[in-house]
């Protein structure tokens, strides 16, 4: 039984990380139509960004103060987002979906020569955090306190980006955006302005999921890459510009993650690849995207 | 309240409209006719500024707004229905409201905010009984309807309704002509882009009409009826 219950918290730790950069790459898809391929370094940069200031700039300081700021690497992403949207990706929107493709993909590549321009080629770590909350028993086995932490933020994430999308204001303003930008336009809605509020809420999901699994694991270059990879395959699953299908693509890889990782383990990835290629073929628009 | 002087609008490298002026005086009813294609909707867009005008000017309220993006032209009290209706597919019929409503009472504020509801109920009654209904599942009649209240809720100076009447049966035709005149009544100006003449006479004080981007009649809509060059070109 307790084997069975960490196979399951490992299924939603990794479902909460993923569906962190997928939910942020579907909601910048579902406004501005645009395939952000950078997304993955976001993630990676948020990763750093924590894991330097928790694990060597402020080496030492109370546990507290390092607790809270965990989440500056999510910051630093949003950051990098609300200044790259209004002055480079903005002007590729009308543009051929390669132009966006190509411009994505090259920052994609100038952020991880960033990374490793800024914090070289080595890994970072901010394990401090992952030791100061220990372990857990779960029937003979030891589980990190740590995971739990990264489950319970997924889900308030989840829930915090649910109620805001359909509970405020700005929700309603930015699903009338992503519906029909014009015609939000001629409402009286400054759509520049919803589009660097989406992009960088985006960009924060990606940092988020970044800062607060660098605890548990080191950033290392190459990270983003692997991790917009997996986003690619939870969004293909749930649906590229649905949050809810971003959340039920990142379930479903998490748990089949795990289950291959326990039962078949040599061809893992292959059969998440082989479930989003059964879905594009049986369903092109994902399990909770709406047909172009 | 409204002017257009010698508007030149591009679609791409095609011209569309060429010179066209016209205006449209506080709480007056006009209607730019045309067939299809002639220019209206191009108009319209110029107006909203959904499409860049190449040259000419565009005044509303004494300014000059042809460089003013449209959301800046909508707060500036400029409401828009377009052609399709223009609704939010997923979002509830209060939801399209509201987005104007918050608009309205945020930059717009006092006589905006006030008695927006009232107004729109006074125009469309029917509304209300929808109001928790997506945009997907609404009927032509019942977007187009939502479409007008919608812009109604911004508390507009001038409503721009492109082909208001159009798909509607008869009967709904007259409901919205009714419409359309209680929204007159109010005080706010209305320029309609319309094909039928009849419709038009039904509903305008003064008339502008348009073929192949130029404004090639302007005046009582009688005497468009009674002019046979105008007629025919209208008729094709």
């Amino acid at each position: 039984m307790g084997i069975v219950l960490i196979h399951l918290l490992n299924s939603l730790l990794y479902a909460s990380v993923l569906f962190l950069i997928a939910g942020g790459l579907s909601l910048i898809y579902g406004v501005m139509r645009i395939v952000n391929l950078a997304h993955g370094n976001l993630y990676a940069l948020g990763a750093y960004v924590s894991a330097w200031v928790i694990g060597q700039w402020l080496t030492g300081a109370p546990l507290g103060v390092l607790y809270l700021l965990l989440p500056v690497g999510a910051v630093a992403a949003a950051l990098v987002g609300a200044v790259l949207e209004p002055t480079l990706l903005r002007r590729f929107y009308k543009r051929p979906e390669e132009y966006q493709l190509l411009i994505t993909f090259g920052l994609l590549m100038i952020l991880e020569d960033a990374l490793r321009l800024v914090w070289g080629p080595y890994p970072l770590s901010a394990s401090v955090l992952w030791e100061s909350v220990g372990s857990i028993s779960i029937g003979d086995s030891l589980y990190p306190t740590y995971n739990l932490i990264v489950i319970a933020v997924g889900g308030i994430a989840a829930a915090f980006l649910w109620a805001f999308v359909y509970r405020t204001k700005f929700g309603v303003v930015l699903r009338a955006t992503s519906q029909d930008m014009r015609m939000a336009a001629a409402l009286g809605v400054d759509v520049n302005r919803v589009y660097i509020q989406a992009f960088t809420i985006g960009c924060f999901m990606a940092g988020l999921g970044g800062a607060i699994i660098v605890p548990s694991q080191s950033a290392v270059l190459g990270m983003g890459v692997d991790a917009l990879i997996l986003a690619f395959v939870v969004v293909v699953i749930g649906g590229l510009g649905s949050l809810e299908g971003a959340l039920a693509g990142a379930l479903i890889v998490g748990f089949v993650r795990e289950a291959g990782i326990a039962l078949f383990p040599e061809i893992e990835l292959a059969v998440l690849y082989l479930i989003a290629a059964i879905v594009l073929l049986a369903r092109p628009a994902g399990l909770f995207g709406r047909p172009a | 309240m409204l002017e257009l002087d010698g508007v030149n609008t591009f679609r791409g490298p095609a011209q569309i409209l060429r010179g066209v002026s016209l205006r449209v005086g506080d709480g007056e009813a006009v209607c730019l006719v045309g067939r299809n294609g002639a220019g209206k909707t191009t108009t319209i867009d110029s107006i909203m500024g959904l499409l860049p005008v190449r040259s000419g000017r565009v005044v509303f309220r004494g300014h000059d707004i042809t460089r003013l993006p449209p959301h800046r032209r909508a707060r500036h009290g400029i409401g828009y229905a377009p052609e399709d209706a223009g609704i939010f597919p997923d979002l509830t019929v209060a939801e399209n409201f509201e987005i104007t409503r918050w608009l309205a009472g945020g930059e717009r504020a006092g006589a905006a905010a006030a008695g927006i509801d009232e107004r729109i109920a006074a125009v469309f009654p029917e509304v209300s009984s929808f109001l928790t209904r997506r945009g997907l599942h609404l009927s032509g009649g019942q977007k187009k309807m939502v479409a007008i209240a919608r812009a109604m809720a911004l508390s507009p100076a001038i409503l721009l309704l492109d082909e208001p009447f159009e798909g509607l049966a008869p009967v709904v035709v007259s409901r919205f002509i009714d419409a359309v005149k209680r929204i007159k009544a109010m005080g706010i100006s209305v320029l309609i882009a319309e094909s039928n003449l009849v419709n038009a006479m039904r509903v305008a004080d003064r008339l502008y009409a348009i073929d192949r981007g130029e404004i090639i009649f302007h005046g009582d809509p009688r005497e468009a009826f009674a002019n046979a060059e105008v007629m025919k070109t209208l008729r094709g």
